[in-house]
C-alpha cells in the first residue's frame, strides 16, 4: 500500500476513534428517574429531550445540515446565516489585510534597501511586533471611534508585522549579483524594484503574507467576539450566549475549514512565485 | 599615437579609510578589440578591479577612462558576465536575455526583442532551451546564457569574471571555443579574470599578472605571441606555448609572493607594469615586437 | 418583519393594550379616566406633543399612572427638547437609528419595541445591535456609533463623571427595568446558604459600574464580609457566567436574567435569592442617550421615548409577559429558549432546588429615572472607592437625570411639579434618605477607606 493511502487509512481511523469517544461521552445518562413535580419538570424543560452540554453526534449532524441548508438566511440584523457571517468576516480580513499589504510592502522595501531606515524603524518594530493584536482593541475603539473600523485596524496591525518583516528580509537578501546585473543594464529604479527585487523577494514576501493571513483569520474571530456585529466570531459569541454548543462546534468547524482554504490558496500563490536556483 | 580604448591609471582601493589598500597604483591599458586576461591569486583584488571597470564599485584613488570618457557608474556600454552566473531564477532563458535587451532598447516591440534574443540564444547554441528556467540548465548552459545576455546588449566592452570557474574541463573547453569564435566575429574588446593559465593562453592577447594582496599591483603584462587562430587542440603544439606557460606558472608559484614582500624585482614604475614576451625568449626566428612597448625578460 | 402583530392595532390577537380585557372597549370602560383625574396638569403642550393622538395618550396614562408619566417626562427632557416638543407633530430629524443592547431581559422594552412595532409606529426605523459587553456599549455610545443604547443604570453617571472612561455628558431617558436580577450559586453550595460562611468564595458581576456589583457588595457587607477582602469579585460577561459556574471557576454570581434562570435550566446552579428581596424596586438598566444627541434630535428623541414608554407600559402588565417572551426569544434578540424567558418575565419559575416559585414582581418595568435612585448609586460608588473626595451627589444626579431643570421649566410652563417617588428606597430593611447621602455612606461599618 502506498504511503499516502496508509496515511489516509490512519486518518480515517483516528477520526472514527474520535467520533466514537464523542459518541460514548454524549450517551444519554439513564440515571434513576427522580420523582419530580411535573410542573417543576416542565419549567426545567425536562418534559422534552434537551441537550445537556456537548451535543450528540446526531444533534451535531442535524445542526450542520440545518445551517448548511440555508447558509444565507436573514432573520434580522442580529441573526443571519453562516454564509453571510463568513462573508462579513472575510470582508473584514480582506480589507485589513490589503491595507496592511499597502503599508508593509513599500515600508518593507524601504527597510530592506536602506540600512538607515532599517536602523531607524527597527526599535519600533521590535517593540510593536510582540503586542497581541487584541490589546490594541480598546485603544483603537477609543481613538478611531468606530468599532467596525477598529476591528479592521486590529486585522491590519496583526497582519502588518509578518509581511513587513518578511518583505524587509526578502528585499535585503536579494542577491547582490542580481542588483548588479540590473545596475549594469541601467535598469531604472522602478524596473529594478518591480522586475528584480520584487520577484526575487516574492517567495519570502508571500510566506509573510501566508503567516499574516493565518494570524488575521485567528484574530478576526476573537475581534468579532469582542466587538463585531455580524461575522463568524459574532456567530460563535451569539450561540455561546445561548449555550448552544452544537452551533459553536459547527462554527469552529467552519472556521477551521475556511482557514484551511485560505492557507491552501496562499500555498498556491506561493508556489506560483517560487523559484529554485 | 591615439589614446588606448581603455586607460586605467593609479587605481587604488581600500575598503576602510586608513586601511591597507587591497591594491594600489594599478594602471594598464586595453586597445579596441583586444582580449585581456588577468591572473592572480585568490583575494588579490581582481573582482574588485572588474567591478570598478564596470562602474559597480568606486576606486579610492585613480581613474578609469573608456573611449575618451571617465567611468563613473554602470553603463550599457560595458557588458558584465559575473563570477556566479547571476541569472534571475524566476525568468526563463529568453526572459533573462530579454530583460537585458529591453534595458538597452526600451522602445523595441516585443517581436523585435524576441528576434534579437533568439539570435544570441542561437549564438551560444542554446536553441530549444528558450523556455527553460535556469534551474533546469546545466552549469555550462547557465554560463552561456550569462554570456548571451552580456553580448546581446552589444556593449563596447565585455567584462568577464571567471566565467568558466565552476565548469568541468570538457564543458569549459567547448564554451571557451565558442567565446573565441564569438569574440573574433564581433571584434569585441574583452577584460576577463581567470585562474586558469591554459585558458588565459588560449583566449588572451595580453595576460596581466597581479601580485598577491594586500597592496597588490599588476606586476607584468605578458604578450601572447601565439597566433590568434589557436584551438585548444593545437595550442600546446606551438613552441611559444610552454615558455609562456612556464613564465605564468613561475609567476604564480614564486614571484607573486616575492613581489608582494618587496623582494626580487623592482617595484612598479610610474608608467605602469612592464610588458614581457616570454614566448619570444631564446627564439630568434620570432617576429620582432613593436620595440617601444617591450622589455625582454631577463 | 415582526413575528407578532402590533398589539395596538385593530384586529391584533391581543384584545386590549393591557391584555386583561376581552376588547379595547371593555378596557377603556374598566380603566379610570386618568386624564380626567389629573386635571389641568395634563392639559399641557408637552403631553400633547409627546402623544398627539388622544387614545394613545390615554392608554399610556392608564398604563403607568399620571404622576409617573409626568415625572418620567419631566425628568428627561432638556431645554431644547422641551421646546421642540411643544410644537405639534415635530418631524423626526433622524429616522434610521442604531440602538445597542446586551442580550438580557433588562432590555426587554427596547428590544420588544422592534418586533412588536413600537418603533415603527413612531415613524422610526430602528436597527437593534446586539453588543458583546458593557465596556463595548460604553465605547460605542461615546463613539457616537449608537444613537441610543441600553445601559446599566450606574453607567450614565459614571460616564458623565468620567469614572472608568473619558467624560461625556449623558442623559438617562428611562430606567428600563426594576428588580430582575438574582444571586445564583453553584449546585455544590445548595446547603451553604448563609452568606456569613462565604468567606473566600469567588463571585462574578457583569460590570464594575453595575447595580449587580453594588448590590452584591451591599449584601455580603451586611453579613459582615468585606467584599474587597473576604470574597473575590470578578467581572464576567453574562453569557459566560453559566459556563464559568459549570466549570467551577466561580461559586456564584449576581447577574442579570436570563442567565440566572438559564443556570437553573441547565442544572448547574440554583437561585439563592432574587435581588427584589434585597431592595424591591431597585433599578438595573437604563435607556441612555448623549445629551448632545438629544439637543440635535429633539423630535427623534421624543419619538424614541414614546416608543419605549409604550413598550414599558405594555411590559408592565403581567398578562403580556408571555407574548413578550416569545417576541424577544429569537436568535436575532436574546437567543434563548422561550421557557427560560417566560419564567423570568412571569415570575413563575423553578428555583433549581426542586421548588416552583411564584413572584410576579420578579422583574418590573418602571420607566422613571428618579433622582433618588441616582443618589443611591453614587453613595455606593463613594462607599466602595470608585469616587474619591467630596461627592456633590445632588448636583451630579441633577445633571444626568435632569429632573430639577425640567421641574423648573415645567413651573414656568404652568405645569404641576411631579410627585415624589412612589416607593421609598429601602435596601435590606434600611431606609435611604436621598437628602443625606453623606450620613448614609458614613453609616456603613464596612466600606473602603
Ligand atoms: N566589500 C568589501 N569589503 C571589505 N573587503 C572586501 C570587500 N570586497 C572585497 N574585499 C576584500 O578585497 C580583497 C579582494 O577581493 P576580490 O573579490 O577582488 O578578490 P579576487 O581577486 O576576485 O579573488 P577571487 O580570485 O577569489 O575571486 C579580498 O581580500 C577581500 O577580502
Ligand atoms: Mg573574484
Amino acid at each position: 500500500m502506498p504511503l499516502r493511502a496508509k496515511s489516509a487509512v490512519l486518518s480515517a481511523l483516528l477520526l472514527a476513534v474520535l467520533l466514537g469517544i464523542w459518541h460514548l461521552a454524549t450517551l444519554p445518562k439513564g440515571g434513576p428517574a427522580q420523582a419530580v413535580d411535573p410542573e417543576y419538570a416542565k419549567l426545567m424543560g425536562l418534559d422534552k429531550p434537551k441537550s445537556d452540554g456537548l451535543p450528540t453526534l446526531a444533534q451535531l449532524g442535524g445542526t450542520i445540515a440545518k445551517q448548511l441548508a440555508d447558509p444565507f438566511y436573514d432573520a434580522g440584523s442580529n441573526d443571519k446565516g453562516i454564509g453571510t457571517q463568513v462573508a462579513y468576516s472575510l470582508g473584514r480580513v480582506a480589507l485589513g489585510f490589503v491595507l496592511a499589504a499597502l503599508v508593509a510592502l513599500p515600508l518593507g522595501f524601504a527597510i530592506g534597501l536602506s540600512p538607515l531606515v532599517h536602523g531607524a524603524l527597527d526599535p519600533f518594530i521590535q517593540v510593536l511586533k510582540p503586542i497581541s493584536p487584541l490589546a490594541w482593541m480598546p485603544l483603537a475603539l477609543y481613538t478611531i471611534k468606530d468599532s467596525a473600523v477598529s476591528s479592521i485596524f486590529v486585522i491590519f496591525i496583526c497582519s502588518v508585522w509578518p509581511m513587513l518583516i518578511n518583505t524587509a528580509h526578502g528585499v535585503a537578501s536579494v542577491r547582490r549579483d542580481w542588483l548588479n546585473v540590473a545596475r549594469t543594464l541601467e535598469a531604472g529604479t522602478a524596473r529594478t524594484a518591480f522586475q528584480v527585487i520584487l520577484p526575487a523577494a516574492a517567495p519570502t514576501i508571500l510566506t509573510g503574507m501566508r503567516i499574516s493571513m493565518g494570524i488575521a483569520w485567528l484574530v478576526i474571530v476573537a475581534a468579532e467576539m469582542l466587538v463585531g456585529n455580524l461575522g463568524i466570531g459574532y456567530f460563535v459569541w451569539n450561540e455561546w450566549n445561548n449555550l448552544s454548543l452544537a452551533n459553536v462546534i459547527f462554527a469552529i468547524l467552519v472556521i477551521g475549514v475556511v482557514g484551511m482554504v485560505l492557507d491552501f490558496l496562499f500555498g498556491l500563490a506561493q508556489r506560483a512565485v517560487a523559484w529554485v536556483e | 599615437m591615439s589614446a588606448p580604448f581603455l586607460q586605467v591609471r593609479g587605481l587604488t582601493r581600500r575598503f576602510a579609510p586608513g586601511a591597507t589598500p587591497v591594491f594600489e597604483g594599478v594602471g594598464f591599458s586595453i586597445e579596441r578589440g583586444e582580449f585581456v586576461c588577468v591572473i592572480g591569486h585568490s583575494g588579490c583584488g581582481k573582482t574588485t578591479i572588474l567591478n570598478i571597470l564596470a562602474g559597480l564599485d568606486a576606486a579610492s584613488a585613480g581613474e578609469v577612462v573608456m573611449d575618451g570618457r571617465e567611468v563613473s557608474g554602470p553603463s550599457l556600454d560595458r557588458g558584465v558576465v559575473f563570477q556566479g552566473h547571476a541569472l534571475m531564477p524566476w525568468l526563463t532563458v529568453r526572459g533573462n536575455i530579454a530583460f537585458a535587451v529591453k534595458s538597452r532598447w526600451p522602445d523595441w516591440p516585443r517581436a523585435r526583442v524576441d528576434a534579437h534574443c533568439q539570435k544570441y540564444i542561437d549564438l551560444v547554441r542554446l536553441a530549444g532551451n528558450e523556455g527553460k528556467k535556469p534551474s533546469e540548465l546545466s552549469g555550462g548552459m547557465k554560463q552561456r546564457v550569462g554570456i548571451a545576455r552580456a553580448f546581446a546588449i552589444q556593449p563596447k566592452m565585455l567584462l568577464l569574471d571567471e566565467p568558466f570557474g565552476a565548469l568541468d574541463a570538457l564543458t569549459r573547453g567547448a564554451i571557451q571555443e565558442e567565446l573565441t569564435a564569438i569574440c573574433a566575429e564581433t571584434r569585441q574588446t574583452v577584460f576577463m579574470i581567470t585562474h586558469d593559465v591554459d585558458e588565459a593562453i588560449l583566449l588572451a592577447d595580453k595576460i596581466m599578472l597581479m601580485t598577491n594582496g594586500p597592496r597588490a599591483r599588476i606586476a607584468e603584462v605578458v604578450v601572447n605571441t601565439l597566433p590568434r587562430s589557436r584551438t585548444r587542440h593545437d595550442v600546446h603544439h606551438h613552441p611559444h606555448y610552454y615558455r609562456i606557460r612556464n613564465h605564468l606558472v613561475d609567476f604564480l608559484v614564486h614571484r607573486s609572493r616575492l613581489l608582494q614582500e618587496g623582494r626580487g624585482e623592482e617595484a612598479a614604475n610610474e608608467e605602469g607594469p612592464r610588458t614581457v614576451m616570454p614566448g619570444l625568449a631564446g627564439d630568434d626566428e620570432a617576429p620582432a615586437p613593436r620595440p617601444a612597448l617591450l622589455v625582454q625578460v631577463k | 418583519m415582526s413575528l407578532f402583530d402590533n398589539p395596538f392595532d385593530a384586529g391584533s390577537r391581543l384584545a386590549c393594550s393591557c391584555g386583561r380585557h376581552a376588547s379595547a372597549a371593555e378596557h377603556d370602560a374598566a380603566a379610570p379616566d386618568a386624564e380626567a383625574l389629573s386635571g389641568q396638569a395634563l392639559q399641557t403642550a408637552v403631553m400633547r406633543a409627546l402623544f398627539p393622538r388622544d387614545a394613545e395618550r390615554r392608554r399610556f396614562l392608564r398604563a403607568v399612572g399620571a404622576n409617573t408619566a409626568m415625572a418620567a417626562i419631566a425628568s428627561v427632557f432638556p431645554l431644547g427638547a422641551l421646546e421642540a416638543m411643544a410644537q405639534e407633530k415635530g418631524k423626526v430629524e433622524k429616522k434610521a437609528l442604531k440602538v445597542g443592547f446586551i442580550p438580557i431581559t433588562c432590555a426587554t422594552p427596547l428590544i420588544m419595541s422592534a418586533p412588536l412595532g413600537f418603533y415603527e409606529k413612531q415613524g422610526l426605523d430602528v436597527t437593534l445591535v446586539k453588543t458583546a459587553g458593557w465596556a463595548l456599549i460604553r465605547d460605542k455610545v461615546m463613539n457616537k456609533e449608537y444613537d441610543a443604547s441600553h445601559l446599566l443604570a450606574p453607567m450614565p453617571l459614571a460616564i458623565s463623571l468620567g469614572v472608568g472612561s473619558g467624560a461625556m455628558p449623558m442623559n438617562v431617558a428611562t430606567i428600563q427595568n426594576s428588580n430582575g436580577q438574582a444571586i445564583t450559586l453553584a449546585m455544590k453550595h445548595k446547603d451553604n446558604r448563609d452568606p456569613r460562611k462565604w468567606k473566600g468564595m469567588k463571585f462574578a458581576v457583569p460590570f464594575e459600574f453595575s447595580m449587580h456589583n453594588f448590590l452584591l457588595r451591599y449584601y455580603v457587607a451586611e453579613h459582615g464580609l468585606a467584599p474587597d477582602r473576604d470574597i473575590q469579585l470578578r467581572v464576567v460577561p453574562p453569557p459566560e457566567m453559566v459556563a464559568n459556574l459549570r466549570a467551577g471557576n466561580i461559586d456564584g454570581y449576581l447577574g442579570p436574567d436570563p442567565f440566572n434562570q438559564r443556570a437553573v435550566y441547565d442544572q448547574v446552579g440554583f437561585i439563592h435569592l432574587l435581588t427584589k428581596e434585597l431592595w424591591d424596586g431597585h433599578p438595573c438598566c437604563s435607556f441612555g442617550v448623549r445629551s448632545e444627541w438629544v439637543k440635535e434630535n429633539p423630535n427623534t428623541f421624543a419619538a424614541l421615548y414614546r416608543a419605549v414608554l409604550n413598550a414599558a407600559a405594555m411590559a408592565a402588565s403581567p398578562g403580556n409577559r408571555s407574548t413578550i417572551a416569545n417576541a424577544i426569544a429569537p436568535a436575532n434578540y436574546l437567543n434563548q429558549p422561550v421557557p427560560v424567558l417566560e419564567q423570568v418575565l412571569t415570575g413563575k419559575y423553578a428555583d433549581g432546588l426542586g421548588n416552583v416559585k411564584n413572584d410576579p414582581d420578579r422583574i418590573g418595568f418602571d420607566p422613571v429615572p428618579w433622582n433618588a435612585l441616582g443618589v443611591w448609586i453614587l453613595t455606593q460608588m463613594k462607599r466602595w472607592g470608585y469616587l474619591k473626595g467630596d461627592v456633590k451627589y445632588k448636583d451630579i444626579v441633577d445633571q444626568v437625570y435632569l429632573m430639577t431643570d425640567a421641574k423648573k421649566r415645567m413651573k414656568e410652563e404652568g405645569i404641576l411639579a411631579p410627585a415624589d417617588m412612589p416607593k421609598k428606597i429601602v435596601v435590606m430593611g434600611k431606609a435611604f434618605d436621598a437628602a443625606k447621602p453623606d450620613a448614609y455612606v458614613a453609616g456603613f461599618a464596612i466600606k473602603r477607606a
